[in-house]
């Protein structure tokens, strides 16, 4: 079988190849090694030890499923300038519940205050979604402009609810929603599912390949390219095992990233949107109705701001003015970082993952160096250009 | 009268990887006259072109091409260079910035100056100066979207004119001009040659060389074939020239047994959907048979794109008429109803409606089709490919597999795409728009004899072409459109050259 031949043929230029064709992924993932190793250095050490790492991820999670939803949203060809302000106002929303509302009507349940503050948190974002999707999809207004009223209007609602206090949400089992750990043991099924189905995916995709007479790749490459992310998983479980466990929100971020790359694969959905985005005419005369895919995916996105501002309520302990400040841009950055097109119809969810951490990594690396705010802005500004301009220039000479 | 020689090019070759798109391409253009080039797709002209106006420059091609007695040697990013030199070109598709006015576009890049500020004044002057001169009919403060396509490629030449060009290249000017435009442009280019100026005349219009050009060049296949004053050609020997065989190879002989109709449009009305007080068809007629081809003919602006856009659900609003399917009423608002119902449509622009450019083949055949192999949950993707494999097998798609994505593949295979997913859709009518357009001799052959295959196996097929020759040589019946309505329906046997042209112009009505 042409399988044996391959495999005894391993070859530098197969490699070659396959790395040049994934250029944008490969200088980013080396970006956030290089960033690692800096900051390694620059903290002694500290940077990389459990406390630091298990913080690192659970900083990156709020942007991330953000990112997750704006990826599609910019594949479509549109942008979400409203998705920080609207995950803060979710974030007041369930604050407010738990403070002033659920004491009243239903004392001395915390377990039922905290599932509806989290249904209502994620009703929220799902019916901000709809509005500004309806308006984008089927008033035509361009989402620049509707989503940037939307950002100005969740800050005004956000100064509406909070009446320019802080509202506490550090209420019992509602906190354990982003600040709980998950038991090592978990931890290490989980990972150890997660590396069963990567390898699992990776056989059934040759075989699926040979099935149809496609060429397979060779072998070792294959099982490089699974066992990168296998190896990762592996890595960051047995360092986190060693502080407290994985947190929650890595975890639900983790099982969201999978949904969502599910969806964008394997789905008649996610199959549109980047049709869509890669030729609206082509689309729209193969039959797929454009506005109700339009309309479907800033619901899906304000869905993940509700479960953004979720997390962020019950991380920080309490709902703020400035909640989800910035975050919007931050959403965005990961995705381009992550290769995603700002012209449309290109972009991963895993690329704007790594995209999220990238940002994460920044932030604490230069927190824990006490680098003057003023300052980390700068550097992530250079971050952003440089790495964006690299991938410009590696697509330019191939 | 024997004017200068202008241009002489000497043994030109150009060659890309794979393909030698010019062979020692040898002929000479005398300075004053129009000069025709003609050939069909790929034959080399646009090539030549790019070569004359800098696009590929001095170095990459071999052999010389001597201008106003010097070598001449454009370099790299050069375009400007040959626009200095007195080269100018007009290209197919116009480049103008639409939302800026005439003037400003005469001028783009060269305004006058005065103190660091724009000389309005002198610009406008400037433009009018240059549009009257060469009796061009529009206003400098005009905007450039509020004109038709005609007066912008006025516009397009004037810019030309404005760098004092001596030799202005008219890369298929008539392509999208009604038959009252071209009358124009033809006024237009015999006052150029008044003036002195240089004109090169791309065209596969033959009719159009015998009403304008001094002399023709015929290109075939990257290869000068002669160069001749127009008048020691006839019509048949030039087409002989262009094709390199007799025109009754063109086609492929089918054996087609029309059945019982299975697709009738009966006084059919729309509006424009975005000014509903604009017509843009009129009473149209026609029905097509279980395994017909009919060919719809009319001159660009006739309606027929919007006929057929209507009819797929997705332009027209329909006011009136009736649209019947298999003894059933159609009343199409949208592309999926088309779909299901059984019509499918290739589109006119290959590139802009047909594909995603950037995706993969299979991704593209299976667009349309994605509900037969899903649920809501899940893309079976093993029934996806083997559908969308066996398309791609029994049309020939020439690929190394099904992941390359389709910007990379040739004219002819893009538009065997397209029309692979429109077949996994199992249409019974299937609208061709303009189906060969933009593609080589070689893969339009395989395409005609693709059609005879589905109309043998039952398929209805309505073909628009703006190729005469080619809805005489494809079609059953020829429906012909004129000015929004459909003017007649010919068998094949009562349908010449002339007939159809007199119908579409509307000389002639039945």
């Amino acid at each position: 079988m042409t399988e044996n031949q391959q495999t005894n043929s391993f070859t530098n230029s197969e490699l070659f190849q396959i790395m040049r064709s994934n250029v944008q992924t490969y200088t980013i993932l080396l970006a956030l090694v290089g960033i690692w190793v800096i900051f390694f250095f620059t903290t002694g050490g500290r940077y990389l030890d459990a406390q630091n790492i298990s913080n690192l991820f659970r900083q990156m999670s709020v942007t991330a499923f953000m990112a997750a939803g704006m990826v599609l949203v910019i594949v479509t060809g549109n942008i979400d300038l409203s998705v920080g302000k609207l995950a803060g106002f979710v974030s007041v929303i369930v604050a407010y519940f738990q403070a002033y509302v659920w004491y009243k009507l239903i004392p001395d349940q915390p377990v039922l205050a905290a599932v509806l503050s989290v249904s209502i948190g994620l009703l929220t974002g799902i019916i901000s979604g709809a509005v500004q999707g309806y308006i984008v999809a089927y008033m035509r207004v361009p989402s620049f402009i509707v989503t940037l009223a939307g950002q100005w209007l969740f800050n005004g609602l956000i100064l509406l609810v909070t009446a320019g206090q802080t509202i506490p949400a550090n209420q019992p089992f509602f906190s354990e929603i982003a600040q709980g750990y998950v038991p090592d043991i978990w931890g290490w099924v989980f990972a150890l599912l997660a590396i069963a189905f990567l390898y699992f995916n990776m056989v059934r995709g040759r075989q699926n390949k040979a099935k149809h007479g496609f060429t397979l790749r060779n072998i070792y490459i294959d099982l490089l390219v699974t066992s990168v992310p296998a190896l990762f998983v592996l890595i960051y479980v047995a360092v986190v095992n060693n502080y407290r466990g994985i947190q929650d929100p890595v975890l639900l971020l983790a099982a969201t990233a999978m949904i969502m790359i599910y969806v964008s694969n394997n789905t008649r959905f996610g199959r549109y949107s980047y049709a869509i985005g890669g030729n609206s005419e082509a689309a729209r005369l193969s039959g797929i109705n454009i506005r109700s895919m339009i309309f479907r995916i800033f619901v899906l996105m304000g869905f993940l701001c509700g479960v953004a501002g979720v997390v962020l309520a019950s991380y920080v302990g309490y709902g703020t003015v400035a909640a989800g400040t910035g975050y919007e841009l931050d959403a965005i950055a990961s995705c381009i970082l992550g290769g995603t097109s700002t012209l449309g119809g290109i972009g991963t969810i895993p690329g704007a993952m790594i995209g999220a951490l990238i940002i994460a990594s920044l932030s604490t690396g230069l927190q824990m160096m006490n680098v003057a705010p003023a300052w980390q802005y700068v550097l992530k500004a250079i971050v952003l250009v440089l790495a964006v301009f690299a991938d410009v220039y590696f697509k330019k000479g191939r | 009268m024997e004017n200068e020689i202008i241009l002489d090019f000497i043994d030109v070759t150009k060659r890309f990887p794979g393909v030698v798109a010019l062979d020692k391409a040898s002929f000479q253009v005398r300075e004053g006259q129009i000069h025709g080039i003609c050939g069909e797709n790929g034959a080399g002209k646009s090539t030549l072109m790019k070569i004359l106006s800098g696009v590929y420059p001095h170095g990459t091609y071999e052999g010389s091409i001597i201008y106003g007695g010097e070598e001449l040697k454009l370099g790299a990013s050069s375009i400007r260079e040959a626009a200095e030199k007195g080269i100018a070109i007009v290209y197919q598709e116009l480049t103008l910035v639409r939302t800026m006015t005439v003037g400003e576009n005469v001028f783009l890049g060269r305004e006058p100056v005065e103190y660091g500020s724009i000389d309005w004044n002198k610009l406008y002057a400037d433009t009018r100066a240059i549009l009257d001169k060469y009796g061009l009919d529009v206003e400098p403060q005009e905007t450039v979207k509020n004109l038709g396509v005609g007066k912008m490629q006025m516009v397009e030449i004037a810019k030309a004119l404005s760098e004092n060009a001596r030799v202005l290249i008219l890369d298929e000017p008539t392509s999208a001009l009604s038959e009252a435009e071209v009358e124009k442009l033809i006024d237009i280019l015999k006052t150029l040659k008044s003036h002195g100026i240089t004109c090169i005349y791309i065209t596969h219009k033959l009719e159009e060389l015998f009403r304008v050009t001094d002399t023709v060049t015929v290109m075939r296949d990257g290869k000068v074939i002669t160069t001749k004053p127009i008048s020691d050609y006839t019509l048949e020997d030039m087409v002989k020239y262009m094709v390199g065989r007799e025109m009754k190879e063109r086609f492929p002989k089918g054996n087609r047994q029309p059945g019982e109709v299975i697709f009738s449009v009966e006084n059919l009305k729309a509006n424009d959907p975005n000014n509903a007080a604009r017509k843009i068809i009129s009473d149209v007629n026609f029905d097509v048979r279980k395994g017909e081809i009919l060919g719809i003919a009319g001159l660009m602006g006739s309606g027929r794109t919007e006929l057929v856009m209507t009819l797929f659900g997705e332009f027209g609003k329909i006011t009136d008429g009736k649209v019947v399917l298999m003894g059933r009423e159609l009343n199409p608002t949208s592309a999926r109803q088309a779909i299901d119902a059984g019509i499918s449509l290739v589109p006119e622009d290959r590139k802009g409606m047909g594909l995603v450019l950037i995706q993969s083949i299979l991704k593209n055949i299976s667009l349309p089709n994605l509900q037969k192999f899903s649920g809501f949950m899940r893309i079976d993707s093993d029934a996806e490919l083997n559908a969308s494999q066996q398309q791609a097998k029994s049309l020939r798609i020439k690929a190394p597999n099904l992941d390359v994505a389709v910007e990379t593949l040739s004219g002819g295979n893009q538009q065997k795409v397209v029309i692979s997913k429109w077949l996994l859709s199992t249409p019974s009518v299937l609208i061709m728009d303009d189906p060969t357009r933009g593609i080589d001799v070689g893969a339009k052959y395989e395409i005609y004899k693709l059609m005879n295959d589905l109309a043998e196996a039952g398929v209805a097929i309505i073909m628009i072409s703006s190729d005469l020759e080619e809805v005489l040589g494809m079609s059953d019946r020829i429906m012909v459109m004129c000015r929004g309505h459909s003017a007649a329906t010919l068998p094949i046997s009562e349908a010449t050259v002339e007939r159809v042209m007199a119908l579409a112009t509307g000389i002639v009505s039945e």
